[in-house]
Order: structure tokens, then sequence, then C-alpha cells
């Protein structure tokens, strides 16, 4: 073995010694690596940082991509990247890179990688070739991040970015509202035609190509009470968004990444939480669809859809969560799989005893991730390298590949730009049963987060920035037709002649410039097959909705004297469409002013009892009493004022952040009430005791909970207007928020 | 420290030493954060701070008051977002970091720089632009870079132009990677004097930001640069500039940065070549 230093030679030894030589493959044609000549391995500097799954900029420098031939312990070890001739070829110290990830191409000939040549740069990408060694960079935006390069069939590399498609825009900030997120993109290896996927709201992280010639890749999904990083796919055109492992109760963990196709329909991945594990966790085996074993290779292609999806633990004393990892049970980084047996035997990365950040940061020894040849048969790993300064991870052999088939997807011209989305029958659901023409349509919702300029919150319920772009009518065969904003996080919720949500979908999708997206329905069954036969949709005939679907970004927004007039829907229900952002100040307190503040501003003239939160171990007990008046009014609780930088009727209408209150332990009691749940106007105090009145396709006088009296019996006050009633569901299935673009203070 | 912030302490102190150690929103816990504190783990502390996310603490607020003068930019960051997920707290404090912009103590007004832009705090414009005028050092100046980047807002332009004047490149050249991440700044034409700074790390960020934001009059000094520049990865970002610029008179020095020695350029100047109009 050719030995990189002393502490590597003592280790190499030990493992040399444990395998007895050729134990992993090389010269046992039989076993898993037996036909396999070298292995190509990425050592990066052991650290002890590395952030949460979707951090990409961790640098230290002397990364490098290695050959070991064979791929055994004994094995000779030949770095690819750097070189000296490298450097010198290069015009830069390459020693000083650090490489995050890489892929080889096809035919084996290239590997492109992301690289950071020094502490100042950003990650970009890089094109090797293994016949004569020369590296040259693909052009990127040096300003920018480019990781998690695969090679595309038709000479392409898809990548993900923090550079963002749209012009002039920033890039969305993450669900926490901190990180800024990454997408996915693609260039030609040429360097030319680098286009940008459409964004998701958070980030979007590993992609990986699948034999089908679709791109698997982990997506954070962040809407509401979902929080969780699911596998998600594209077309290599990054157009045709599909669910693919993760949601619906299906998934093995918070977070599931780094997939590799095991066979057509099965992937492996890395199931763990999104923080403190060092992106590490454990290895499950996902099947898509029904599991066919032919030949003793299993497969599961047949039917294949998230809601028929399964796995199965192959390392089931591996943590899911944070939790610490036990000695000998370990993290495994990646894994990589070399057959398709019902327990394949894998390549993995693997770092014994706890790996979790506050343990091995206090200990101060990085993980220490090692190659492994692992059968998961029998749970048993045996040492292929093992640089105890080097995390060693993504093991793959060096061979050739089958490249997938270009899969394109249809574009439409005539959309000028916008994205085209709708649904065959919205009323199709596996997860809610809608009554027979209980929808009147479907509402598509804009998200954004602060990268805008506002604060790192929109109110007190944590729910994104939100504008209502537009409402689709349901035609009577229950299709549905709109034409959105391309590249732009949107949402759904089929809405009933009130305006009111009847159902939300709880995810965040978008779609490129000129795509066509239709459903079968709202979260229709996935499983079955959906004939979409476009010359008999009722929709077609009529056609698609308009909703800003070539707008600017800074002109997708209510004007101010549009969200100040009470009168903005006419008889004839025109004006809805002008009503986008319920900023709270703007569209909301002058309703409240007009209408409520004469009984329920500061004097309380209606009497309305207070309520308490009182921490049950000091005995502090506070008071909140309803006012819906625009003044400010303090709450202070354990240290923390809840209230005092929002207008009282905010605090009293969307209630203290309870999760807050639940989980310090505090007691609320007395009159204690939320008026609005985000997202659910029909399930809202304040919109229940309203009343509201029909707004499509025309105002009526017909109410929306029969049984109940409207507040406003007994002449308290005149009875609200179709844009006021509207005004108020919209703030409620927008999330309840404070902001939007229409009092964005960072303008 | 102000008095402003020794008596939120003071009050968070008082709070804590009457209430049970508080289950945070999301799963997290004072003591979760207090662990992770004494961990000295980056990736722990801001997990764990994250999880405290929506919780009402008072210990908590102690804790993370002081992790706002961490010697770790990234503890000082998730700091300051917790801090802005309480906007009632936010504000007492921030109004004692603006005071902190004025001190002569340099890791003063770098951690008040810190947390002024990851609160997202617009008054912090005018201060950020009188701080990075006096001698603070190099580390709060970069934090002022920093909060201007993070406000994003157009009136950090002046704190930028001042940056790009620093005596300390690495200043400078913070102040031309920032220029882009202001909102509704589309002019890179005040960025165009860097390209011919004596720092490389200088003008490889003003041609990756002209290029960025299409500045036409950045052109001839990209094509300049694009021959002659001794640094490659100047060489290469002008490169790429220039085919973002797209203009076809850039021709000639395209294509004789395709033969560059450096395979930084090459295929950077032939995919910008492609793209000329």
């Amino acid at each position: 073995m050719k030995l990189l230093g002393n502490t590597f030679a003592l280790t190499a030894t030990l493992l040399g010694a444990a395998l007895g030589g050729g134990a992993c493959g090389g010269g046992n044609d039989t076993g898993p690596l037996g036909q396999v000549d070298s292995l190509l391995i990425l050592q990066r500097p052991a650290r002890i940082e590395s952030g949460d799954i979707f951090q990409y900029t961790s640098y230290k420098a002397g990364a490098r991509i290695v050959k070991l031939t064979p791929p055994t312990a004994d094995g000779t070890l030949e770095t690819l990247f750097p070189t000296a001739a490298q450097s010198a070829q290069l015009g830069v110290d390459a020693s000083q890179a650090d490489v995050s990830g890489y892929d080889l191409s096809f035919d084996a000939k290239q590997i492109v990688f992301a690289a950071k040549l020094s502490e100042g740069a950003h990650y970009g990408l890089f094109l090797l070739t293994l016949a004569d060694g020369t590296v040259e960079q693909i052009p990127t935006d040096a300003g920018r991040d480019y990781t998690s390069p695969i090679f595309l069939p038709g000479d392409r590399v898809m990548f993900t970015t923090n550079e963002v498609v749209e012009a002039g825009a920033k890039q969305h900030m993450d669900e926490y509202e901190r990180g800024t997120t990454l997408q996915l993109g693609r260039i030609n290896l040429d360097g030319s035609d680098e286009e940008l996927g459409p964004r998701n709201l958070s980030h979007r992280t590993f992609p990986t190509l699948a034999s089908d010639g679709r791109i698997m890749f982990t997506q954070w999904d962040h809407l509401g009470p979902e929080n969780s990083g699911h596998l998600m796919f594209v077309n290599q055109d990054m157009q045709e968004l599909r669910e693919g492992f993760g949601k619906e109760g299906h998934g093995a963990s918070n977070s599931t990444l780094k997939a590799q196709e095991i066979a057509p329909g099965r992937f492996v991945g890395i199931a763990t939480s999104r923080s403190r594990t060092v992106q590490a966790g454990a290895i499950i085996d996902i099947r898509l669809g029904e599991v066919v074993t032919k030949d003793g290779n299993v497969s599961a292609a047949t039917a294949a859809s998230e809601a028929n999806s399964s796995y199965v633990a192959l390392t089931p004393d591996v943590p899911r969560d944070n939790k610490p990892s036990a000695d000998t049970v370990g993290r495994y980084y990646d894994a990589f799989p070399l057959n398709a047996k019902d327990k394949p035997d894998l390549l993995v990365s693997w770092a014994d005893g706890p790996v979790e950040s506050s343990v091995l940061s206090a200990a101060g020894i990085p993980a220490n991730f090692g190659v492994y040849l692992y059968d998961s048969a029998h749970q048993t790993r045996r040492p292929i390298l093992d640089d105890p300064a080097m995390w060693d991870v993504f093991a793959r052999p060096l061979r050739t590949r089958t490249a997938p088939p270009l899969v394109q997807s249809a574009t439409d011209a005539s959309l000028n730009g916008a994205f085209l989305i709708g649904s065959l029958n919205a009323y199709k659901s596996t997860l809610k049963q809608f009554t027979p023409g209980s929808i009147y349509g479907v509402r598509v919702i804009e998200g954004y987060s602060s990268e805008e300029g506002f604060p790192r919150m929109f109110g007190t319920t944590m729910f994104e920035g939100q504008a209502q772009l537009g409402v689709a009518r349901l035609a009577a065969d229950g299709s549905w037709l709109a034409t959105t904003p391309a590249n732009v996080p949107t949402a759904l919720q089929a809405v009933d002649k009130f305006g009111m949500a009847l159902f939300v979908e709880p995810v965040w999708f978008s779609g490129r410039k000129n795509e066509s997206r239709l459903c079968g329905g709202c979260h229709e069954d996935r499983a079955a097959t959906t004939n979409i036969a476009p010359g008999q949709l009722q929709a077609f005939a009529i056609g698609a909705t308009p909703m800003r679907g070539t707008t600017a970004r800074a002109d997708r927004k209510s004007t101010l004297a549009d969200l100040a007039n009470p009168n903005i829907i006419g008889n004839d229900g025109a004006g809805v469409e002008k009503l986008v952002g319920m900023a709270w100040d703007k569209a909301i307190q002058p309703v409240l002013d007009a209408k409520c503040v004469s009984c329920h501003g500061d004097s309380n003239t209606a009497g309305v009892a207070p309520y308490t939160i009182m921490d049950p171990v000091s005995g502090e007990t506070v008071s909140w009493t309803f006012n819906l008046s625009g003044t400010k009014k303090p709450l202070v609780v354990n240290g923390e004022d809840l209230a005092g930088e929002w207008p009282a009727s905010y605090f009293s209408i969307a209630g203290p952040d309870m999760e807050a209150i639940e989980k310090a332990n505090l007691v609320t009691a007395g009159n204690f009430k939320v008026y609005m749940k985000p997202q659910a106007a029909r399930d809202s105090l304040l919109i229940q005791k309203l009343n509201p009145t029909v707004v499509f396709p025309s105002p009526t006088s017909e109410r929306a909970f029969p049984g109940m009296t409207p507040h406003s019996t007994g002449g308290r006050y005149s009875e609200l207007t179709a844009t006021e009633f509207y005004k108020l569901i919209l703030a409620a299935d927008l999330g309840v928020n404070y902001y939007s673009r229409e009092n964005n203070p960072g303008l | 420290m102000t008095n402003l912030r020794t008596s939120v302490l003071a009050a968070a102190l008082a709070l804590a030493a009457f209430t049970t150690p508080a289950l945070a929103g999301k799963g997290g816990s004072a003591a979760a954060i207090r662990t992770a504190i004494a961990s000295h783990s980056s990736d722990a502390i801001i997990a764990e701070v994250e999880r405290a996310e929506s919780l009402a603490c008072g210990e908590c607020v102690q804790l993370v008051t002081a992790l706002t003068e961490s010697d770790r930019y990234e503890v000082r960051e998730v700091a300051g977002w917790w801090f802005a997920k309480r906007p009632g707290l936010a504000k007492p404090l921030s109004e004692g970091f603006l005071q902190e912009l004025a001190s002569s103590n340099g890791t003063t007004v770098r951690n008040a720089a810190d947390f002024l832009g990851s609160t997202v705090t617009y008054a912090a414009l005018p201060g950020l632009r009188s701080a990075i005028a006096r001698d603070v050092g190099t580390d709060a100046k970069l934090a002022i870079v920093r909060a201007i980047a993070s406000l994003g807002h157009r009136d950090g332009a002046a704190t930028l132009r001042i940056a790009m004047t620093d005596a300390n490149a690495s200043v400078r050249a913070a102040g031309v990677s920032a220029w882009r991440e202001l909102r509704d700044v589309t002019d890179g034409t005040p960025l165009v004097g860097s390209l011919t700074d004596p720092d490389a790390t200088v003008r490889a960020a003003a041609a990756t930001a002209v290029g960025a934001l299409t500045t036409l009059g950045a052109r001839g000094a990209l094509e300049t640069v694009v021959i002659s520049d001794p640094d490659a990865q100047v060489r290469r970002n002008a490169a790429w500039a220039l085919g973002k610029l797209g203009v076809a008179a850039s021709r000639p020095v395209l294509v004789a940065a395709s033969a560059d020695r450096s395979g930084l350029v090459r295929m950077t100047a032939k995919a910008a070549l492609a793209s000329l109009k």
C-alpha cells in the first residue's frame, strides 16, 4: 500500500491485517466488489462543525478526490485532485481547496466536482478529465455557491445553487428565515446554457439520477404544521415536480437525504434529523411501489407512488433522530448500492461512536468517517479506507454505467412565460371528502420569505409571507386551470362560495416558464392512473384563469387604495382579484376601526372578560383583554413581551404563539380564545361569529353558517360589506400574518 | 454593555430564578441551550437556539443575550435571529446596540453590527454608516458590511461605498460583494473602479458583481482585465462577466482568453463567447 503519512500508515496497516487482504474484492471476483477495479473516494479534512443537513458552505482546506486500486484496504491510493500539476495548470494553489461532492460520468472518463478554492471563495463546479488529469472550471457566478453536481444525459450537469432564477429577486430564506436556500439548476458540460430551476420556499439538495431519467432530491417542506425533508422527483429539465417519499406518514425520519437508486423504484437513503447529526444517520431501503423479486434482484417500480411507498431499515440500531449514536453503532454519512439483492451490499461511509455535534465538540474530536463495505443481510462492515485525519465519503466504483434516457417535458410558448396549473377534478382527493357542489374554486397562493425586506417573521403564527394570486372557478366537471407566475412557490386551497378554504394542500410547489402541470385532483390517489384528455375538460373550453402569470414580483400586491376600499368587490363579483396581500394595518384594521372598535376598543365597552396567562411555578400572572384597536399593549410573560410589538387587534385575533405557551408549561385561564386559525377561516371563531355572506361568483346575502346568528344582529354595527368579510377570510386563510408586501418595512 | 441590556438581563435572571426549566417550542429547552453552549459546538448551539424559536423563557433570554457577544459570527447571528423572532425583546436590545455602534471598541461595534443586521433593524443604517468611517478595526468593518448585506436596504449603499475605499482589502472586497445584495440597486457603476484595485480578491469580486448586475459601463475595464490581470480567478470572473454583458465587441478578447494558460479561464471564456449577441 502506498501510504500518505505515519498516522494513516498505521490505520491502513491495521485494516489490511483485519481484512487479510482482498477481502472486499479485488482478487475475489464473486464478492460485491469483485468486478470493481477501483473506487473513487472523496476525502475531506475532518471537521467538528458541518451544520444542519442543508448547510453547504463548510470549508476546510485540503480535500482530495482519490482512487483506490484495487478496492481493498491494501490497495494503492492515488490522488486525482488536487495535484501539483493541476495547481500549475489552474494558476491557483489547489491544495487549499475543499471539495463537497462529485459525480463520475457515464463513460467513467470524467469527474465533475464542487470545490471551494479558498476561504473567501464560493463553491464552484469543476471538470476533471481522468485520462490526462486536466481540470477546467465550469463557468458559474463566482459570487454564488454551486454544489452537489451530477451528470445528466446529453452532456449536462445538474447542481444545487443559491443563485436565483428570478432576475432582480433575492433567493428565498429558509424555513427559519436564516439560511439562503439551495435550488436546482443545470448547465451544459461546455459551460453554456445555465438554467436555474423553479424555486421552493426552502432548500432542495442532494440530487440523484434515477434509471427512468428523473431526478430525485431532498426538499424541505414547510407550510404550517408541515416541517420536514422529503424526497421528490423532477424531470431533467426541472419540470414535473412529483412527490417521492416521506410524506403522508410514510417517512422513516424527519429528513431523508443522499438517495441513490438500487433498482427501479428502489432507493437507499440516509434517514436522520435536520440538525446536530453531521448530516449522517441510519440507512434505509426505500421501496416506492409494489415490491417485485426477479432473479434475486428486488425492484419496486410497479405502481410506484408515495402512497404505496415503504422502507426497510438496513441499520436498525442507528438513531434516526438527533440522539447521540452509541459506540459500535455510529452513524452513516452516505451509502451506495453495489447490487439489488433484498438485503443489498453497500459502499458506506461510517463513523463510530456518538456522531452528534455537541458531544463531538465537547470532546474536541471530529467524527471519523471511513469507507466500509456493508453487508446489510448480516449487518456487518468491512473496512476499506479510514484516514483518521479525513472524512472518507462518497465511495463509488470507478466504472461505466448506463445513461438513462433524456427526459424532457413539454412546454407551451403561448403561456408567455407563465406557469399553467390545474386539475382534472378537484373533488378527487385521498385526504379530504368533499361534499358534492361544495367547492367553488381553487385559490392559488404565492409564498415568499423575509428576503424581500421583512423582519424575520410575518406575525405570531410562524407562517411565511403569502399573497393571493387568484381563485379559479371550477368547471361543472370539477376541472380548473390557472396561469400563475413561474419560478414562484405556490400553494393551493379549495374554497367554497364564501371564499373560505375547505382544504389546504400543505406544501409549496413551483414550475418553470411555459410549463403546464395538470394533476388528477386535490391530492388525488397517486397510484391511480390519470388520463388527461384536454379536449374533454370543460376547464379547457372555459380557459385558464389569469393569476398574475406575467406580473412582476413587486407588482403582485394590492394597491393601498384598494385595500382601504370597503366596496372593492362589486355586486357582480368583480374586484376580488384586486385583493392580494392582507397587510393587517392596511387591510384589516380599517375594517375593525369601522365596525368593531366602538365596542371592542381600549375601553372595552362590550365588557368582554379577559384571560390570564400564569406561570404555575413563579405564580406570575398576566392578563389580556380583547381589544380590536390599533394601539399597542404589552403582555410580558417570563421577561418577554409577547404582544407589545403588534397592534392589540392583531394579538387579540391571532393570539400568542400557542406552542410557546404550551411547551413553556404556562397556564391560560379565563376567557382565552384565538379568534383566527391560520389557513382555516371556516374554523375561526371570528369568522363564525360574523357569519359571512356569499362572495362567489357574486355577493348575495346567504350566510355561511345558517344556524348561527350574525354578530351584527340587533344593529350593533352596520353589517360588513362583501369586501370586508372577504378581507377577514383572506387574512385567516393566508396564515393570519401581520406583514405582507403591502406593508413591507424594508421598502 | 449598555444599562438597557443589563436591565433586560437582570429581569431575565430574576425570572429565571423562579421558573421551571421550560420546554421549548419544537422540543428545545433552556437546559438544552445551556448544554449546547457548554459543548462549544456551533452546530449544537445553533440547533438548540433554533428549536427555542418560539419559547417564552426568561432563562433563554439570559443565555441567548450572552451569545450576542460570542467570538463566533455564526453564534452571534443565530442569537440575533432568536431575538428577531421576539420583537418585544429585540427592540430594547436594538436600542442599546444602536448606541454601541458609536463605541471606540471594535469588538463592541462588531457585535452591535451583527445583532442589528440579524434582527433586520433598519434604524441602524445611519449608525452603521458613521461607524464604518471610524477606526473601528477590520472585524468591525466586516461586520458592518455583513449587516448592510443582511438588511439589503438601498440606503446601505453609502456605507458600502465607504467600505470599498477602506485601507483593508478584505473590507473592500466585502463591500464590493455586498453591493449586489442591496434590493432595488441594479447599477454596478460604482464598482467599476474596483476592477483596478491592487488586491486580486477585490478585483475578482468586482468582476463578478458588475457581470451579475450587467453593468455595460464596465466592459472596457473587464476586457483589459481578462487579458492582462495576473490573477487567474480575476481573469476568469472577468470572462464570465463579459459573457453576461453579451456585447459582440468583446469577442476578440474572449477568443484570446479561450486559450488562457489557466483551466479556470478557458471554458468560461468559450461559454462567454457563445453568449455574445
